[in-house]
């Protein structure tokens, strides 16, 4: 594992390859993807970390970008994906401190496919704006967000599929659920789709809502105290997103870190 | 020897009171059969017992064992050996069987049960209860038929192992072979454990195959009468006019206090509460 503290740019080996990013200030990551890479990012300390990624015609690349920070981090993130390249990109954002993030995701050239998923498990103030815009004809742009939404917690997710006019046999598809434990919680999700084409596929799946007391009775019936009751059920609720990732060893990276939180609560 | 004792139970649901004063004691091994038209509080009383939130104890006492159930949350109560096989069984997607149950297992006990020992015992249990195999690894409930959830509730009651179930309309959705299953299964476990029973059912054939040695008759909120088996018979040749009449009760319309859920596959139940 490599550990990054100051800005730094990474043409991203083949393979599997870990990095931990610990800077006491503001840092830029700059990231070149030309073949297969799976990068497992570990935010352990920023303030504001800024991304840029390029992945090349052909190219291949799965991030899962783990925020483990103390403190409340900012992120903007910028990644472009070229002809028939591949960018894969999970989000683990279960840690207690706040977060702000903007990705934008411009497929470039025909062929491109992007996809952005989170999983996270809210207890500060935790903020997405999140964007895959398809830029050329036959590009793929996907978003898949789920969250639970506990006590203290404050959720957004701005999440938009633009596709841009000329971009014909496009597609766009996005889901983001949002689960709620707190009934005097304060979260938003705003699904966007901005289509300027016509020959396009789209869609978009939203869910808001509280956990259904029945059902925490129904546990707690058998035993299960409501922490508990909790932590199975934000388990059963996030651990799908691995299902996004690819990578064997990024998945399982994934699901541990989320089982471990999960059994913390 | 843990015993139950209801005294003098007066419950609410959204104000509105459905328990007028019960009193009602079960002892170890004894098997009672609550009987009564519908909307006539039964369910209310082993809910009460349970603790769900819903129902609001305004007066009286529930004692389980010498403890004081009212002053215990729903997750103490089961700990407490206290079970209720639901009328209506809650589909929680995205968590297993097998995690729930090993999670409800291990909430009992000093160190976790070996995993190799919980899929032995999980595998056994779901062969005596005649389900599909793969229902350790399907969500709690989720997609399950009536019957399905009915013997599901026996699995957990099996694995759990409490020292006094509550069966409310358990035979409700099961077909001739398989409220035979569920009647083995509970009588086994009766003979095996000593656990007592309270047991609500519609219908004399379960009171064939699980066999009770009380019955009550909760009418319009307060037991109006009790018995043994003679009752239970009586009450399925006459129906309740007769108690009507001999006890000079004017039955009231009331509605369904809790009402059913119509199964419409789970996306229609979950609607709403966004579980998925």
């Amino acid at each position: 594992m490599m550990t990054i503290r100051e800005s730094t740019r990474i043409v991203l080996p083949e393979g599997l390859s870990e990095y931990a990013l610990d800077a006491q200030q503001d840092v830029e990551l700059v990231l070149e993807g030309t073949g297969r890479s799976d990068v497992y990012l570990r935010v352990l300390d920023a303030r504001k970390a800024v991304i840029r990624c390029s992945v090349a015609a052909g190219a291949q690349v799965s991030f899962l970008i783990w925020n483990a920070c103390g403190q409340d981090v900012t992120f903007d993130e910028d990644y472009t994906v070229a002809k028939d390249g591949i960018l894969r990109i999970a989000y683990g954002e279960v840690n207690d401190a706040g977060m702000k993030r903007r990705s934008f995701v411009h497929l470039k050239e025909s062929g491109a496919y992007g996809l952005l998923s989170s999983a996270s498990l809210v207890s500060a103030e935790k903020s997405y704006e999140l964007t895959v815009n398809n830029e050329a004809p036959h590009t793929t742009g996907i978003l898949q967000n789920y969250a639970v939404v506990l006590e203290g917690g404050q959720f957004v997710m701005d999440a938009t599929g633009k596709i841009e006019k000329g971009s014909h046999g496009a597609e766009s598809h996005q889901t983001s659920r949002a689960l709620c434990f707190d009934e005097k919680q304060n979260s938003k999700i705003l699904p966007k789709l901005l289509i300027d084409e016509n020959d396009v596929q789209a869609s978009h799946a939203t869910t808001l809502g509280r956990v259904d007391e029945e059902q925490m009775y129904y546990m707690q019936a058998r035993g299960l105290t409501v922490r508990q009751c909790t932590s199975l059920i934000s388990a059963g609720y996030l651990l799908p997103v691995t299902r996004f990732i690819e990578n064997e060893a990024l998945k399982e990276a994934l699901r541990e870190e989320l089982e471990k939180k999960m059994e913390e609560l | 020897m843990k015993t139950l004792e209801i005294k003098n139970l007066h419950v609410s649901v959204e104000g509105k009171e459905i328990l007028r004063g019960i009193d009602l004691t079960i002892r170890e091994n004894e098997v009672h059969a609550l009987m009564g038209p519908n909307g006539n509080g039964k369910s209310t009383l082993l809910s009460a017992v349970m603790g769900h939130p819903k129902y609001t104890v305004t007066e009286g006492e529930i004692l389980y064992d010498g403890q004081d159930l009212l002053k215990m949350s729903v997750d103490e109560r089961s700990r407490a050996g206290l079970f209720l096989a639901m009328q209506y069984p809650q589909e929680i997607p995205g968590v297993t069987n097998s995690d729930f149950l090993r999670a409800a297992m291990n909430v009992r006990r000093e160190s976790p049960v070996p995993l190799f020992r919980f899929i032995k015992e999980m595998e056994s249990t779901i062969e005596e209860l005649q389900m599909k195999p793969d229902l350790a690894h399907r969500f709690l409930n989720e997609g399950f038929s009536g019957g399905e959830k009915k013997r599901n509730e026996i699995v957990q009651m099996k694995m759990l192992k409490p020292s006094l179930s509550m069966l409310d309309e358990i035979d409700s959705g099961l077909d001739v072979d398989a409220l035979k299953i569920v009647a083995d299964a509970v009588n086994k476990m009766h003979e095996e454990t000593g656990m007592s029973l309270i047991v609500v059912s519609h219908y004399d054939r379960f009171y064939q195959l699980v066999v009770p040695q009380f019955a009550h008759i909760l009418v319009n909120g307060v037991i109006v009468t009790e018995g043994g088996t003679e009752l239970i018979d009586r009450i399925n040749s006459e129906g309740y006019d007769w108690i009507y009449k001999e006890f000079g009760i004017k039955p009231e319309a009331e509605e369904e206090v809790k009402r059913p859920v119509i199964s419409l596959g789970s996306c229609a139940v979950n609607r709403g509460n966004a579980a998925k």
